[in-house]
């Protein structure tokens, strides 16, 4: 069957998606916002990368470039993006109209927050399924259908039932199983999943995490996953790329990030997350984050940093190599490492599911 | 749990049936269509009573002018004319009134002695429906493209102008419309001879499907249906603009253009269909309107239709063909409002009304 390959096992570095010093703006009256500044990542073939930062760290900017759907005052100053598919390489920012139209949803599909309004209301899902292919060239009626209630199946949804219900017919965890269920049916490569879950109850974002898994169990697509629920992002992701003020301040595999950070910002995030166990009090960041249209000068996060010196105030800190690709962009990583001591020693219960 | 049992029981046999039937949409409909046009008839019946004067005090007038008859002559001509008797009670009349309604049977007209009323509304209607329902047609339609365009590029020069030009011809009443265009184009440009235009067709054609009789309805029936678009058009456009502006910033809008869909299927299927709906509850509000504007709007450009009749009846203080025409435009608001809900819920899945699927 089309694209139900099962790549058990280790990940294999296939590259899928390049992005290279990309930068969005957006025009405002008092000058260009710099959401999004010079941002590098590499998404490989089955890998689920979790951006993770605070509202208005340029992380649904950076996603909505990536499939070209910025609003009319955005615009990418700068960067690429490959999109690489069977070796061949597409630069996503140079295709046309027309053909980043065919590339949205069967390469790249992206599932928005709030899927309680992501179906059209007045029609059928079964036409929204369809036409979603049509628009795609695959308007082969049998197989559309075959595909809709086969992947309705694999999201738990009664495929019968919800072929031919409205959107008003379905419960909120229903349609956002359901956007998931639309998200892979051309079987792009990669998936953007933008706070899948926020306005759902926690037990069924528990059960969107899961059928999430097994999907991409099944059928091998790349994640991007945006989140500011860390414990989410611990539990779906491979890689964890922290964002701040529109850059990426450090990247690791999810033990790096959540177990030897290397930012105080990365840090200041995992003390802010409640323990079950209540033992640790929480420290919040303090301060909020920094004016996107001048920013401060040296490290855009040395405001707010417990660790800030004159150094940090000057000269911005480039993304380095701390080892196996656990990249920070710090001064001073060494203070954090000796101040992150103890950050699980009360046998923490974010851990990897 | 014996108290559960008698809660969740079934409702008893009588009330299950009766409460079936009248919950039933068709029948709920039915009762509340009559209930309204029997509120109408009713209030217009003792409405137009109290107008001052009566068909056999506005005829011994005219007698009289005429004549050079005497009050008394006068008076003993018209009363011998008329099916009317000025000295039942008002209530008697209402319920003669109503108890040939219910046997379908209008009435005859006053004035015009022997005049079916239902022959007189017979005849002039279907030209009034003919012009109202081309007009609302032709503005619903042209309003919803237009409004919907401006939405698409809204805040642009084009949209500011269009704007404000449909402000300005949803400000201005259409029967100001009717008097400029007839003062402009009719009398100063002299573009229509209005003298020709009058009635709804040339005169001495023979009514059929023959080019020249079709040709002499559309001469005539065009500076109406003109002012019923120019009278309406401002309001859709405006309320086509704003219901688009607000389904472009949904949700579903925004992932269809993720899902890569077409502009054009974008832009009919998912902004079109939604951003009209709330439309279609104006349009049959606005029919009703309409054919109640005719009234000024016919007489105006003489077109012989079912407003101008009116006219002429209130003007003959003639009390039952001015009755069959309030009815006629009570039923027919009533039945624009139904087709309007059915039309709204076969567009929208989230009313559609139970039982149906």
């Amino acid at each position: 069957m089309t694209g139900v390959t099962t790549p058990q096992g280790p990940v294999e570095r296939v590259p899928v998606l390049e992005v290279e010093n990309i930068s969005v703006a957006y025009a405002a009256a008092r000058g260009a916002v710099r959401a999004v500044n010079n941002v590098s990542f590499t998404l490989h073939k089955g890998e689920a990368l979790a951006l993770i930062g605070e509202s208005g760290s340029g992380k649904t900017t950076l996603a909505l470039a990536l499939i070209r759907m910025l609003v009319r005052a955005a615009k990418v100053t700068e960067g690429r993006v490959r999109y690489v598919k069977n070796g061949a390489a597409q630069d996503v920012l140079g295709l046309s109209e027309r053909e980043i139209r065919r590339f949205r949803w069967s390469e790249c599909a992206m599932v928005f927050q709030g899927a309680q309004n992501a179906f059209n209301p007045v029609l059928r899902l079964s036409e929204q399924f369809s036409d979603t292919a049509r628009a795609h060239g695959k308007g082969d009626r049998a197989w559309v259908k075959r595909r809709t209630l086969e992947l309705f199946k694999l999201v738990r949804l009664d495929p019968e039932r919800v072929y031919n219900a409205y959107p008003h017919e379905l419960s909120g965890g229903m349609k956002q199983r359901a956007l998931l269920a639309l998200g892979v049916l051309l079987d792009p490569q990669v998936v953007i999943l933008d706070e899948p879950t926020t306005a759902l109850d926690i037990l069924t974002q528990r059960a969107i995490i899961d059928v999430l898994a097994e999907m991409q169990d099944r059928l091998g697509f790349s994640i991007i996953f945006i989140s500011h629920d860390l414990a989410l992002a611990a539990e779906m992701a491979d890689r964890v790329a922290t964002m701040y003020a529109g850059e990426i301040i450090e990247t690791g595999t999810v033990d790096d990030i959540f177990y030897e950070p290397l930012h105080p910002y990365t840090l200041g995030l995992l003390r802010s997350v409640p323990r079950l166990s209540g033992s640790q009090d929480l420290i919040s960041i303090p301060g909020s984050p920094p004016d996107l249209i001048s920013p401060p000068p040296g490290c855009k996060f040395h405001p707010r940093c417990p660790f800030a010196s004159e150094r940090c105030r000057s000269e911005a800190p480039p993304l380095e190599d701390f080892g196996a690709g656990h990249l920070a962009a710090c001064w001073h990583t060494d203070r954090v490492v000796e101040a992150r001591q103890g950050l699980w020693s009360d046998g923490a219960v974010v851990t990897r599911g | 749990m014996q108290t559960s049992k008698t809660l969740t029981g079934p409702p008893p046999l009588e009330s299950g049936w009766l409460s079936r039937v009248v919950s039933s949409y068709a029948v709920r409909t039915l009762l509340q269509a009559l209930l309204t046009i029997w509120a109408v008839v009713t209030f217009t019946f003792f409405l137009i009573r109290l107008m001052p004067g009566n068909p056999i005090d506005v005829y011994v007038g005219f007698l009289m002018n005429q004549s050079n008859l005497t009050y008394g002559e006068a008076l003993q001509q018209a009363a011998s004319q008329f099916s009317f008797d000025p000295n039942a009670s008002v209530f008697q009349q209402y319920l003669g009134y109503l108890g040939d309604l219910v046997r379908g049977d209008l009435g005859t007209s006053i004035t015009s002695t022997g005049t079916q009323v239902v022959d007189q509304i017979a005849r002039f209607l279907p030209w009034t429906l003919f012009c109202v329902g081309l007009g609302l047609l032709i503005s619903f339609v042209l309003g919803m493209t237009i409004g919907m365009l401006i939405a698409y590029y809204r805040n642009s020069v084009l949209d500011t102008a269009v704007s404000f030009f449909a402000s300005v011809l949803g400000a201005v009443p259409d029967y100001i419309w009717g008097l400029l265009i007839l003062v402009v184009f009719g009398v100063q440009l002299g573009w229509f001879n209005i003298g020709e235009l009058r009635g709804t067709y040339d005169p001495g054609l023979t009514p059929g499907f023959t080019p020249a009789f079709i040709w002499s309805v559309v001469r005539h029936a065009f500076l109406p249906v003109l002012v019923y678009v120019i009278g309406t058009l401002g309001s859709w456009i405006l309320n086509m603009r704003s219901s688009t502006t607000s389904v472009l910033g949904e949700d579903y809008v925004n992932v269809a253009r993720a899902r890569g869909l077409t502009p054009g299927r974008i832009a009919t299927t998912y902004v079109g269909r939604n951003a009209a709906l709330p439309l279609f509850t104006l349009l049959a509000v606005n029919i009703g309107l309409v054919i109640g504007g005719s009234v000024i709007i016919e007489e105006l450009f003489v077109y012989k239709g079912i407003g101008s009749f009116l006219f002429f009846s209130i003007s003959q203080r003639d009390y039952t063909s001015m009755q069959g025409v309030f009815l006629v435009i009570a039923v027919s608001v009533v039945v624009a409002n139904i087709l309007a809900d059915l039309l709204y819920s076969s567009l929208d899945p989230r009313v559609r009304i139970e039982g149906e699927r």
